[in-house]
């Protein structure tokens, strides 16, 4: 189920009534288990079954690599849960993908091919959980964490539903210690994680859904070519969304988990106020950025071994992780070019060491990389290549002549919100929400608060997933 | 592994937290270790209280304002809504009479009439701004599905493939579970209480359309406005407020009339026609299915008037559209303009029935099918079947 939902609403007010009941703590662990279970299975009850399979590989591949006693059997209990994981991904995600470039490269060589349409519906999370799991074997592994000492534990942090789908993605020493002892809300977490999970509603149901996507959608999604105005705003549009779709989706995540008495990392740290592309991704999805460095880019070489196999390591990392949020072309594009902005900018900074900006230097370089991130959004959000060079074509006035797309209603929202979002990065950068609320009036929280869960309510929500469940 | 989720016992901690709270990207190529999420210094009971009075507050006003434009709680015209009707087919009742249009035989056929004179309420599938045609292939693919089938053919929309809601379709198809249980909590528990639970009072859609100033070579479109009520099978009529208050009644007039200009955006005439020819084709093959089936189809093209039916008859004049249709389909077709019982009728807004008119037009309408073509047309959909 959603977050964004009628149905999540009396989930979560039942799941944290029986949470709150004096039960054991291994009973309340249960419940919590079950619960997520029925949070997954609310979707399409079958999918649960590849969760089933994700947890238990990786549990024995865990207790596997503890008991081994030569390096070849750790690699093969390694390697175990990586093709156990990364097959059911390739199957689901990419199978139809692989196919379609297999014909497409036979026909490329004069081989007619035409495969029969895959037709597979792709588990929600599916991508989440099985790098979360990937997680627990990879840090066993690598030495870094001993093995959950229960199936119980490990089982719910897999599975633990304010994360299971869409992240942050979580590690397992970061959730599965909050398992082993009983915990309980105070009254404040409770309080303070209800606020969150209204920001993080507010940033989805009324920004993203009500007042960003349709900007988007009407340049996007239709075969009118944009005039330069149009092209931007829906680029700006889009922008937007997918910041309050999934950092909204994040902070909700976080405030259930608060409520229930655990504590998940940040995903988001403003990153719209980032300067430079390495800044950006640590202010962007965090824990999936901090997972592919972990267990990818630094095993891949890192920057350990020379300049040369630090691009390679760095332009791999980020095209693989451009795949990871879809099984198209333009997704690869999309990671390609912030692989390529990295590079560029760790040469830069080596070549340029002593280089320190103004004040006025840094704000232009900040909007330079906005800018830069926003004509890169341009490869996430187009479905095909014609219709990103078509928008990037009119991002630079190219499209002469082009009818407008977009009513004046479109122009002024988008403008006045994604400025507002740009704005309050910025006024953030340095800073995180639990500080400015540290220091602002209880009458004013109390207000913002209220007119938040307003406009939450009245913009009515159409349960719309979120964007990054596709993923 | 020391737990360290709330640190509020130890205060330079707790600052630390609040202030300056380190995330995975600071801290490369090692086990992560359990997340700080400190809770701000406040008085979170106070705050909460004073939230959730002013947000009632808010909320009671948005309900007062929209009940005094005349709003009263109902069931929202949703996806699952339609959903469940469409599971009826699915559940037992695939020998039922149902119909599949877009919103003039949807708020034009009233089920109590028609229940009333047929013993049987039929199931309605209809769609407001959308073509039928996928709903009737949809239907023909349905084994489960051997009852009566009404298909109303409004021509701007059954012609042209325009799909409004055409997303309603899929949605039934791919449902989860906690999208059913949505819907019924909503139904049951939301939308009976609150006026203001309305697809055309969502904040975005007020927003959009206050007066905003033209871009030019972009003129401002006037989005439908509310125009029904709907009850929980989706027996539909027209809200009175179209009926009674004639400056409600005026801009919904006003909105229609934007479609009568010919627009530069508007597809060539040649295109037009070759749409027109596809929706046909699609429409006769759906119902050879269905026919095939033992199904007796009638195709009914509901009234309008005035501007509208100007309007309908200059897109696809009946000769190279519903006569067309109608021979092709070689299903018996009800043409207003063919009977007088089913013409001067009241549409406050030119393409729907006032709520009195559509209960005479059900009955009037029930008379010829029962009359003129359930029954004649019966021996010569089981000659088909054979």
């Amino acid at each position: 189920m959603v977050f964004n939902s009628l149905t999540f609403v009396v989930f979560f007010a039942l799941v944290l009534g029986i949470h709150s009941l004096p039960l054991p703590w291994t009973a309340k662990k249960i419940n919590l288990l079950v619960a997520s279970y029925i949070f997954y299975s609310a979707w399409n009850p079958p999918f649960v079954i590849l969760l089933w399979v994700s947890t238990v590989v990786d549990w024995y591949a865990a207790q596997g690599l503890v008991k081994a006693r030569r390096q070849a059997a750790r690699h093969a209990w390694m390697l175990l849960s990586v093709i156990a994981n990364l097959g059911m991904l390739a199957y689901f995600k990419y199978g139809q993908f692989l196919v379609d470039n297999f014909s497409a490269l036979m026909a490329s060589i004069g081989i007619a091919w035409q495969p029969a349409h895959y037709d597979i519906v792709l588990p929600v999370g599916i991508s989440f959980y099985t790098f979360a799991t990937l997680s627990y074997t990879l840090d066993v592994y690598l030495r870094r964490a001993l093995p959950a000492r229960n199936f119980l534990d490990y089982a719910l942090f897999v599975t633990f539903f304010p994360h299971l789908v869409a992240g942050p993605i979580m590690r397992p020493t970061e959730l599965v210690p909050q398992f082993e002892q009983p915990r309980r809300a105070t009254g404040d977490q409770i309080r303070f994680g209800l606020a969150l999970m209204t920001i993080g509603l507010f940033n989805k149901i009324v920004l993203a859904d009500s007042f960003l996507s349709r900007a988007a959608e009407k340049v996007y999604d239709s075969d009118k070519i944009p005039g330069t105005l149009d092209a931007w705003i829906g680029t700006l549009a889009f922008s937007g969304q997918i910041f309050c779709d999934f950092a909204g989706y994040s902070t909700t995540a976080i405030g259930a988990a608060l409520c229930l008495g655990f504590a998940m990392p940040d995903n988001f740290r403003f990153p719209y106020a980032a300067v430079g592309f390495s800044d950006f991704w640590r202010r962007w999805h965090i824990t999936l950025s901090s997972w592919l460095r972990d267990y990818l880019y630094i095993p891949l070489g890192g920057n350990r071994h020379g300049a040369r196999r630090t691009y390679l390591a760095l332009m791999g990392t980020m095209l693989l992780g451009g795949l990871w949020h879809g099984a198209n072309w333009t997704f690869v594009a999309w990671g390609g070019l912030h692989g390529l902005y990295l590079a560029v900018e760790r040469w830069l900074r080596q070549r340029y060491s002593d280089y320190r900006p103004s004040p006025a230097m840094f704000v232009l370089l900040g909007l330079f990389t906005y800018l830069l991130v926003n004509l890169t959004w341009v490869f996430f959000r187009a479905k095909t290549f014609g219709k990103a060079w078509s928008v990037l074509s009119g991002m630079v006035g190219m499209n002469g002549g082009a009818k407008p797309i977009l009513e004046t209603y479109y122009l002024v929202v988008v403008s006045v919100i994604v400025a507002g979002i740009v704005l309050s990065h910025w006024l953030m950068r340095g800073r995180t929400l639990e500080s400015v609320i540290t220091r602002t009036p209880a009458m004013a929280i109390s207000a913002i608060w209220a007119l938040l869960a307003f406009a939450i309510v009245a913009a009515q929500g159409s349960g719309n997933a979120f964007i990054y469940f596709q993923f | 592994m020391r737990s360290g989720a709330f640190v509020d016992h130890d205060a330079d901690a707790h600052e630390r937290a609040i202030h300056a709270r380190e995330t995975a990207s600071d801290r490369p190529g090692v086990a992560q270790p359990v997340p700080v999420r400190p809770v701000p210094k406040q008085p979170w009971a106070t705050i909460a209280i004073g939230a959730l009075v002013l947000s009632a507050l808010l909320l009671g006003g948005w309900e007062w304002y929209w009940r005094d434009f005349g709003a009263t709680p109902g069931i929202r015209n949703s996806d699952g809504l339609w959903a469940i009707q469409r599971r009826r087919i699915d559940n037992g009742e695939g020998d039922a009479t149902v119909i599949t249009a877009s919103s003039r035989l949807f708020f034009d056929l009233q089920l109590d009439v028609w229940e009333t004179l047929d013993g049987r309420r039929p199931i309605q599938l209809a769609w407001e701004g959308t073509t039928p045609v996928p709903f009737l292939e949809d239907l023909a693919a349905d084994p489960k599905f051997t009852g009566r089938l009404l298909v109303g053919v409004a021509p701007e929309l059954f012609f042209s493939g325009f799909a409004y809601r055409g997303k309603a379709l899929k949605y039934a198809r791919d449902e989860s579970p906690a999208q059913r249980a949505g819907q019924w909590l909503s139904m049951n528990f939301v939308e009976p209480y609150l006026a203001f639970d309305e697809f055309d009072y969502a904040l975005g859609t007020v927003l959009k359309r206050q007066a905003w100033p033209e871009r030019p070579g972009k003129p401002n479109h006037l989005d439908v406005r509310k125009l029904a009520v709907t009850e929980a099978d989706r027996n539909t009529h027209l809200w009175s407020k179209v009926e009674n208050d004639p400056q409600y009644k005026a801009l919904m007039r006003q909105i229609w009339e934007q479609d009568f200009v010919p627009s530069p955006d508007d597809p060539p005439a040649e295109e037009m026609a070759k749409e027109r020819d596809v929706q046909i084709d699609r429409a006769v093959k759906a119902i050879a299915t269905l026919r095939a089936r033992g199904v007796q189809v009638l195709l009914i093209r509901e009234p309008s008037t005035g501007p509208y039916l100007e309007y309908d008859n200059r897109l696809f004049p009946r000769a190279s559209s519903w006569d067309v249709l109608v021979a092709k389909s070689g299903v018996p077709g009800i043409h207003f303009e063919d009977y007088p019982q089913l013409q001067g009728l009241e549409l406050p807004e030119w393409s729907h029935l006032a709520h009195a008119d559509a209960k005479r037009f059900t009955a009037a309408l029930h008379e010829i099918v029962v009359r003129e073509f359930w029954k004649a047309d019966a021996p010569r959909a089981a000659h088909h079947e054979r």
